[in-house]
């Protein structure tokens, strides 16, 4: 969609800001204005320069700005996809942790790659963890069946590796999501079994010892299966 | 909880996956670079191998005097030995963290002071309330031209919040330390009043803290009230600007330490929200 004159006045805001401060508060202005896009009475279509401008934020090693950013991101929807996917820089480690949050949190499924590479063999426990619940919440309700099945298999495979991670904020996020995907299934059909049997390990003591970890997936499985006694919520 | 960066193994080494006849091996080695990585690893996997805690005992006694350019490696061993100790060791090794807690590197006294908190060691408590015992005049005043004090006060306050004998000589010689005049001193002294005594004005003062101008100390205090586990916290810590992996560490710690109200689900339900 064509850049209105507001937006490009905000990009270029963003573009010349001089300071962190001054990076921070045109990204959050940006992002502001992208997010009440989908509140106006015809919902416009965020403009790709807009989003574009703010994948180029996610490099600029800027924590706050970076989190505006995600969240302006985040807000667009699928519009923000492919910029994040074309605006990616491979050797900007900072910036690939920031566009996997945001994937995580749009939940397309074209951010199906990035975010199963993430959780496998990103170095940052906060980007798998990240990824981990992008796995869980991508939203699969529009898929085609064959592709669902397809994404629902690729899923649940990595998030059963995942729940091997050596970070328990990694296998917390694990437990979360397999909770999140677990009544979703629709193609996949021993994928809710795998689930529990899943959560089922990551409530077993003498196979995880990180308590927080035991009691979310505890909590996870009193949730599917309330009748199940072993489980009490 | 500060000390994580001081403890974590240089760049190069990070990650490097061994295994515990190799950690072994390499800490009978006299490369204290590979002895440095070893100790720090066999901590970090809490590792239960009966050759273990005799081999961390031998690198903890290398140490040397800290002269110029000399010594320097060797009491780096000994720090990460005191450090893997704390989470490896048992009543066994106290005798030998004490030593180490009156040693003259007063970074190895802070490791052992660490580790004899979360080994709860209660044979600890007087020496560590002798090192505290000359006040904010004293072990708090500031060194000159250091950023460090006369003694480790923080992880000495916290090893006695952490072993937990909560009888009124501790809390007195904590006390004073409430109004250092740095907010991360300020911080620790809450955190072991509230742990000792559960009373809730420390707690007010820690939530205080989670409103500081800087992230160093709204860390701090995340890390604290983790620490104690006290739920009333919930809400200011999800409120806090600081990042939600410490605020995650921090949740954590209310679910696993604390009780009653807010309930474990509501905690859960808010750490869900951090992910």
């Amino acid at each position: 969609m064509a850049c209105s004159e507001r937006f490009r006045q905000l990009i270029s805001s963003v573009e010349q800001a001089d300071s962190a401060t001054g990076l921070f508060q045109a990204t959050r202005d940006l992002a502001y204005a992208l997010a009440s896009l989908k509140g106006e009475p015809a919902p416009g279509t965020p403009p790709d320069a807009a989003l574009c401008c703010l994948v180029r934020v996610l490099g600029f090693n800027n924590p706050g700005a970076a989190v505006a950013a995600v969240e302006g991101l985040i807000a667009s929807g699928s519009a923000a996809v492919s910029p994040l996917l074309q605006g990616l820089d491979e050797q900007n480690y900072g910036a690939r942790a920031w566009a996997v949050r945001a994937l995580a949190g749009i939940g397309d499924v074209r951010g199906l790659e990035l975010l199963e590479q993430a959780l496998a063999d990103d170095i940052g426990p906060s980007v798998r963890r990240a990824a981990a619940i992008g796995l869980g919440t991508l939203q699969l309700a529009d898929l085609a069946p064959q592709e669902r099945a397809a994404v629902e298999q690729r899923v649940l495979v990595a998030l059963e590796r995942g729940r091997e991670d050596a970070e328990w904020v990694v296998r917390y996020a694990v437990a979360t999501a397999m909770e999140k995907l677990a009544t979703r299934f629709e193609q996949l059909e021993d994928g809710r079994g795998r689930v529990t049997s899943s959560l089922v390990n990551l409530a077993d003591a003498s196979l995880e010892e990180v308590p927080v970890v035991r009691l979310r997936a505890r909590l996870a499985l009193s949730r599917l299966s309330p009748h199940d006694s072993l489980y009490p919520p | 909880m500060r000390e994580r960066h001081e403890s974590d193994p240089p760049l190069t080494a990070a990650g490097e996956p061994i295994t515990e006849v190799e950690a072994h091996r390499r800490l009978r080695s006299d490369d204290p670079s590979l002895q440095y990585y070893a100790a720090w690893w066999l901590g970090k996997m809490r590792s239960r191998h009966p050759d273990t805690v005799p081999l961390l005992l031998e690198a903890l006694r290398l140490r040397q005097p800290r002269e110029d350019g000399a010594g320097v490696e060797s009491n780096a061993v000994a720090r990460n030995a005191a450090r893997a100790l704390g989470k490896v060791g048992d009543d066994r090794v106290v005798s030998e963290l004490l030593a180490a807690l009156a040693d003259e590197d007063d970074g190895l006294r802070e490791a052992a002071a660490r580790a004899l908190g979360e080994l709860r060691a209660e044979a600890a408590v007087q020496p560590l309330c002798d090192r505290l015992a000359s006040g904010l005049e004293g072990a708090g005043a500031c060194r000159p031209n250091s950023p460090k004090l006369q003694e480790p006060c923080e992880a000495l306050i916290e090893a006695l919040g952490d072993i937990g004998v909560a009888e009124a000589a501790v809390m007195t010689t904590i006390e004073p330390f409430i109004a250092h005049e740095r907010p991360l001193i300020r911080s620790a002294a809450a955190r072991a009043l509230l742990q000792l005594t559960g009373e809730p004005a420390w707690g007010s003062l820690l939530l205080s803290l989670l409103e500081h101008p800087q992230l160093q100390v709204r860390r701090a205090a995340l890390m604290d009230l983790g620490a104690v586990g006290w739920r009333v916290a919930l809400e200011p810590i999800c409120r806090t600007h600081a990042e939600n992996s410490l605020k995650l560490i921090a949740l954590r710690g209310l679910v696993e330490r604390g009780s009653g109200e807010p309930s474990t689900e509501t905690l859960l339900e808010a750490m869900d929200g951090l992910l």
